[in-house]
């Protein structure tokens, strides 16, 4: 089957250039924007394999929402034994300030990107869940946008779920939680990786975008100074930036991308963050493990979707398990991202792994281990023909008075051959994910 | 039981005039199950709105912003408390201690601290906590110097070990992390001590679902001398005061605590 599309790929490139679709990487401590490179083949998923995943991500993002109310208020499943207690309080997610504090309709986890292969044999599993400031959505956007204008005659001919209503999606997920007052999208500036997002976002939701310079606190409230000086009471912000950088009256004291207060605002429920501060906890890597656990915990259901196997060298059970198959293994350091601190056990030399294995019995609970899935290759054009590479899908779930799952979603691909590792500040590229209609 | 009366005063004084200050000040003290505040007043200059909130951890905090261009920020805060440590075992605070249980970047125990807890096992063999911490406390006063300007607020608890030399907050960083290294919950606390002098800091520990207060510094356990402000993991947690301005100066802080009995 050729897609009409796949010809048109020159065009599209070209325009995604021209409208600025970029992708920020700090090389070297140098900031360079780089295209984020587009592959005009998409990724087609039929209309019921869908709607599996559709259900086993409403679950999965309801009890993960569920988890962070529970860690930051009763703390029931540490009590009751599924999570050991040290999996929380030593996660670099977890954090002291936001204990107690309950946002605004309850909503930790109002956008989810959560990333899921496919093995060759078909089923899907799901390998991270990000939950602090995922990024992605607006890529298959404006791509789809503009093949739609490259190639109008191929989405007569395909019966392709409209991925354009994200805007809408985003809108209504921040309306249902503001507070009263303007909607923010807070970016920390141009040099953000993210930055091209966080512009189009708030063109097509017509949000106010905003740096932490142009929002104040101020008796209690936030605000936002436009560039006469007027003020406008801000009800809801979607920020951009981490936790971390937020306020540096309550979380790091040397940022100077934050708000001062903006957190006191926010605790007082006079203000809606999306996402919640602290729900970094229930996307670390180590908690990856307990999901299907948090699954059943909450909501007394089967999980439908499936974490990649995954051990825990914490349980010694899991560290013999790992040591005995080390080589099959894929090893990932729990406090990092974006790619970084993931290891292939069989790529290591013998000095490396003998190094590796002594940090690991020195500190088990900072990684964990799992079985390399064989992903199921999706083709991409190269020099105009078809080869074969390694991709993945992030998923988007937004949550307003249920979980709603984006019908599109972002597919990422390795551009090297050789290389299972597909995140973006890792040079990968992407694909439009097609949702069949019918 | 004593009555006391305190005082306390903070000041900043810049090199140059600063503007748009914002400040979280954490040092009203607050009724817990072992001191009744019984009467506590404010004042911060220069004048601008303050609002009173919370912490996670329950301290009080006062916060505002001074707009204006000032050369001299000043906070005093005069009260009386009615201390009562025979009381405790009426506190219902913090039965979750969890937190408390764990290790801070401040408090992460290296060599010195390994080697420090070892000698102290040696006598404390399988004693209950309560005595466990009668032997940390002195170990780690008598480890260390008290020494002012040697270490500073980013000073963890190894390195002051290693330096043998420090104020009251490393002394507390010492035992926090013995305490924690033995699986023992204990927390920082700032506070006031009966006399004149700064802020002072120890430690808390939960032992049988009761905070019971030991100061390192000072070698005793905590009395009815002490007057609480707050708590936390660490230092960080409990910092009197933090804040960001816009100007180029330098800043001293001065802080002057009295506290006499009634």
């Amino acid at each position: 089957m050729e897609i009409e599309l796949t010809r048109r790929a020159e065009t599209v490139n070209e325009l995604l250039a021209r409208y600025g679709v970029k992708f920020g990487i700090y090389k070297d401590n140098e900031f360079k924007e780089q295209l984020f490179p587009f592959d005009t083949i998409p990724r087609i998923i039929k209309k019921e394999e869908f709607a599996y995943l559709e259900k086993g991500l409403k679950q999965r993002v309801m009890a993960l929402n569920c988890f962070i109310r529970d860690i930051y208020g009763e703390k029931k499943i540490v009590r009751d034994g599924v999570v050991p207690e040290e999996f929380v309080y030593i996660s670099s997610g977890y954090l002291a300030p936001c204990d107690g504090v309950v946002p605004p309709k309850g909503i930790y986890t109002h956008i989810a990107g959560i990333d899921l292969v496919q093995g060759k044999d078909g089923s899907w599993y799901v390998l991270e869940d990000n939950l602090r400031v995922p990024s992605g959505a607006s890529y298959p956007m404006i791509a789809r946008e503009i093949c739609r204008k490259s190639s109008p005659d191929t989405f007569e001919t395909y019966h392709v779920e409209d991925n354009r209503d994200y805007a809408k999606l985003l809108r209504w997920t921040m309306d249902y939680v503001n507070t009263g007052g303007h909607t923010v999208i807070l970016t920390p500036g141009r040099y953000n990786a993210a930055y091209f997002e966080h512009s189009y976002f708030a063109e097509k939701t017509g949000a106010h975008l905003a740096t932490g310079r142009e929002l104040v606190v101020e008796d209690d409230y936030l605000y936002f100074v436009d560039y006469s000086g007027k003020r406008e009471k801000v009800g809801a912000v979607y920020r951009r930036i981490s936790d971390e950088y937020l306020d540096p009256m309550t979380f790091n004291e040397e940022s100077v991308i934050g708000i001062p207060h903006i957190y006191d605002v926010y605790r007082k429920g006079h203000v809606a963050l999306l996402n919640a501060p602290g729900n970094g906890v229930a996307d670390d890597k180590g908690i990856y493990y307990f999901v299907p656990k948090m699954v059943r915990y909450y909501l007394g259901e089967e999980p439908v979707l499936q974490n990649a196997p995954t051990y825990l060298p914490y349980y010694e059970e899991d560290m013999r398990y790992v040591l005995e198959h080390f080589d099959e293994l894929v090893l990932k350091d729990v406090a990092e991202a974006g790619g970084y601190g993931v290891v292939f056990a069989d790529r290591m030399t013998a000095a490396q792994k003998e190094d590796f294995i002594a940090l690991l019995k020195r500190e088990p609970r900072r990684f964990i281990a799992q079985e390399v899935i064989d992903f199921m290759d999706i083709d991409i054009l190269e020099n105009a023909r078809r080869t074969p590479r390694k991709a993945d899908l992030r998923a988007f779930v937004l949550m307003v008075d249920e979980p709603i799952v984006w019908k599109s979603g972002l597919t990422r691909f390795s551009r090297d051959p050789d290389s299972f590792i597909v995140n973006s500040s890792q040079g990968g590229g992407f694909k439009d994910t097609w949702v069949l209609s019918q | 039981m004593k009555t006391l009366r305190f005082h306390y005063h903070m000041e900043l004084a810049f090199s140059e005039p600063v503007h748009s200050h914002v400040y979280t000040l954490k040092c009203l003290p607050k009724t817990t199950g072992t001191q009744r505040i019984e009467t506590c007043a404010y004042r911060i200059s220069p004048e601008s709105s303050v609002r009173e909130g919370a912490d996670s951890f329950g301290n009080r905090m006062l916060y505002g912003k001074a707009e204006e261009a000032h050369s001299l920020f000043q906070v005093d805060v005069n009260g009386t408390a009615v201390t009562d440590i025979t009381a405790s075992c009426e506190e219902q605070e913090a039965t979750d201690c969890s937190v408390y249980r764990y290790q801070t970047p401040l408090t992460r125990p290296g060599e010195r601290i390994g080697e420090l807890l070892a000698r102290c096992r040696e006598r404390t063999g399988e004693l209950p906590p309560a005595d466990r911490l009668r032997v940390y406390t002195e170990a780690v006063h008598e480890s260390l110097r008290y020494e002012k300007g040697v270490t500073d607020i980013g000073t963890s608890a190894e390195d002051a070990l290693a330096l043998g030399r420090g104020v009251c907050q490393d002394y507390s960083h010492i035992l926090l992390s013995l305490c924690r290294a033995d699986r023992i919950p204990a927390r920082y606390v700032v506070g006031m001590l009966l006399g004149e002098g700064e802020s002072h800091a120890w430690v808390e520990v939960c032992d049988g679902g009761r905070w019971q207060g030991f100061d390192p510094t000072n070698n005793v356990p905590v009395e009815d001398g002490h007057i609480k402000i707050s708590h936390g993991r660490d230092y960080r947690d409990c910092s009197i005061n933090r804040g960001v301005f816009t100007g180029q100066a330098r800043q001293r802080q001065t802080i002057l605590v009295e506290v006499t009995p009634v």
